[in-house]
């Protein structure tokens, strides 16, 4: 087949300007960012469902709307436990999350005590010297900005958040009529192209927003069985929030450790043991996040070099912080696929001559009703339309 | 049993058989009664159809506009909807034969079964409308519904079958079998 060669050195420095581009547009319209992405993995996670109930007879819309209703009353029974629970324990959290951090922090303490002790060397370092001294107020300083500062959050994304099941309905319903609609309007000698490129494009984000949503599947159950073995308090919970915060690369995981590591010192002040097997339990799953579950789920999708990885995520973490990590993969895979189909279209000298022969046949025709037939016929390629 | 009895017994088994139904509409069957009446899709039910329906797109052609060319990458199948194709080729036997096509054929086939390249180049006789379906969209039907991917492949078959035996006919130094 004709034009099918990888990128070249030049693509690649499209390829990572346009992501770094994309990346920062995105951090600016993040409220729209974060739903539309929710959007799309609800979209892959519940068109099966959609493709079940057409199989049993349903019309595709009437599908849409059944399944998106259900994903719209789960949200809003969602959001309703959630405020209700909120409204009935938001003291109790303050005084919980100060609790914890107040672990986290006295454990700190022991870890650099019993250090310093162990190797004298470390009295005089800088990491033992600047631990705060006053914890308590510490804690409570923490839990006064980040506590409030996070409810805020909730509360600000919630509108956004209400956009998910409504955006769903729209794909589910229309998406693909959309997507046929757009690839009409596309002039016919780029037609087969256009279809490769959605195609694409479609898999990419597929396997990746659903191999996301598979790997916070295993690893809440693998990280859920390490702590429940370790006796932890709300294993499948706190598994749960460390396997999201795992959605941006090496941060988030190092988050949700740091999470576990304050339940498991504030619970078992006087275990040691329960504390570093929390660690060791997030290694262990970190281990078999990067050695089988990623392959299996995400990675497929991705096959970028691992070197190319980690550049691309410094680069989105520089560009656009948080959100470029979380960001930045998926995003350089939809922009690659983008880049290489756009290069082979624009570079395919034959294609061009059947959108300029094309565009000459409509010319003619249109100068034939109205009795002006004339003009040169272009160059169409090697051969003529009609040429054996 | 009374006529009148069986007949309201059969369409209620009807109505349960597709648990749904009477939740359906009438906007696309004319559409669906189009597709019905192609010969790929023949066998192929209402709701098979309308599942189909998702993945064909429709492409308008002027006379003497090349639908694909030999050389390209093969993605997927055309249908004639109307106007008449022909296909030219720089292979000896094809050239002989110099197909046509007309409402109801198809064209392109071998492109549903392998991603190589095209051996011939299809050009409208005169204004074209035609159906495409493309490979993997196909490939992604089969894998959720195999009843649908059977009856097309079937007919897809046969055609191949049919047209493969021309071609030999046509050639007199090879035998037919």
């Amino acid at each position: 087949m004709r034009n099918e060669h990888p990128p070249g050195v030049l693509t690649w420095g499209v390829i990572i300007v346009v992501t770094c581009l994309m990346l920062y547009l995105f951090q600016r319209v993040i409220w729209l960012v974060v739903p539309g992405l929710l959007t799309l993995v609800g979209y892959y996670c519940l068109q099966p469902l959609v493709q079940v109930l057409i199989r049993a007879g349903l019309r595709h819309r009437t599908a849409g709307k059944l399944v998106t209703g259900l994903l719209f009353l789960v949200t809003i029974l969602g959001i309703v436990l959630l405020l209700s629970l909120a409204a009935t324990r938001v003291a109790g959290w303050k005084a919980v999350t100060a609790h914890y951090v107040q672990g986290g922090l006295d454990f700190l303490k022991q870890t650099e005590g019993l250090l310093a002790e162990k190797l004298p060397l470390l009295k005089r370092s800088a990491l033992v010297r600047s631990t705060p001294t006053n914890l308590d107020a510490v804690a409570e300083q923490f839990v006064e900005k980040y506590l409030s500062w996070l409810v805020l959050q909730m509360v600000h994304w919630l509108p956004s958040l209400l956009l998910v099941p409504y955006l769903t309905y729209f794909i589910l319903q229309d998406g693909n009529r959309f997507k046929k609609r757009l690839i009409q309007s596309v002039p016919n000698a780029f037609f087969e192209k256009t279809l490769l490129f959605f195609d694409r494009v479609d898999r990419s984000l597929q396997s990746f927003l659903v191999g996301l949503v598979k790997l916070t599947f295993l690893d809440t159950a693998c990280l859920g069985l390490g702590l429940w073995l370790l006796g932890i308090p709300y294993p499948i919970l706190l598994g749960l929030i460390a396997a999201v915060l795992a959605w941006v690369p090496y941060l988030g995981s190092m988050v949700g450790c740091v999470l576990v590591t304050m339940v498991a010192a504030t619970d078992f002040p006087n275990e040691p043991v329960t504390i570093y097997g929390c660690v060791v339990v997030f290694i262990c799953v970190r281990l078999l996040d990067d050695f089988i579950f990623l392959p299996l789920t995400v990675g497929r999708s991705l096959r970028f070099h691992p070197v190319l990885s980690v550049l691309m995520l410094f680069l989105g973490a520089a560009v656009a912080g948080p959100t470029g990590l979380l960001l930045v993969l998926p995003v350089l895979g939809v922009v690659v696929v983008i880049t290489e189909t756009l290069g082979q279209i624009l570079t395919d000298e034959r294609l061009w001559a059947r959108y300029r022969h094309a565009r000459y046949l409509q010319r003619t025709m249109v100068e034939v009703e109205y009795g002006q037939a004339g003009g040169g016929q272009p160059d169409v390629g090697h051969r003529d339309a009609g040429g054996q | 049993m009374p006529d009148g009895t069986q007949t309201e017994l059969r369409r209620t088994l009807a109505v349960m058989k597709t648990p749904f139904n009477f939740l359906r509409g009438s906007a696309d069957d004319q559409r669906i009664e189009n597709l019905k009446r192609l010969t790929l899709f023949k066998e192929l039910t209402a709701r098979e159809l309308r599942e189909l329906d998702e993945l064909l797109h429709e492409r308008s052609y002027q006379k003497d506009e090349v639908i694909f060319d030999e050389g390209d990458a093969g993605l997927g199948l055309f249908i004639v909807l109307s106007g008449r194709v022909k296909v030219v080729s720089s292979h000896a036997a094809l050239q002989r034969l110099a197909p046509e096509f007309g409402p109801g054929d198809f064209f392109g086939e071998l492109a549903l079964f392998e991603e190589a390249q095209r051996t011939a180049r299809a050009v409208a006789l005169e204004p074209t409308q035609v159906l495409a379906l493309f490979r993997r969209e196909f490939f992604s039907l089969l894998e959720q519904d195999r009843s649908i991917g059977v009856k097309i492949l079937f007919e897809l078959s046969r055609t191949v079958v049919r047209r493969s035996r021309k071609l030999l006919a046509s050639q007199p130094h090879l035998p037919t079998v």
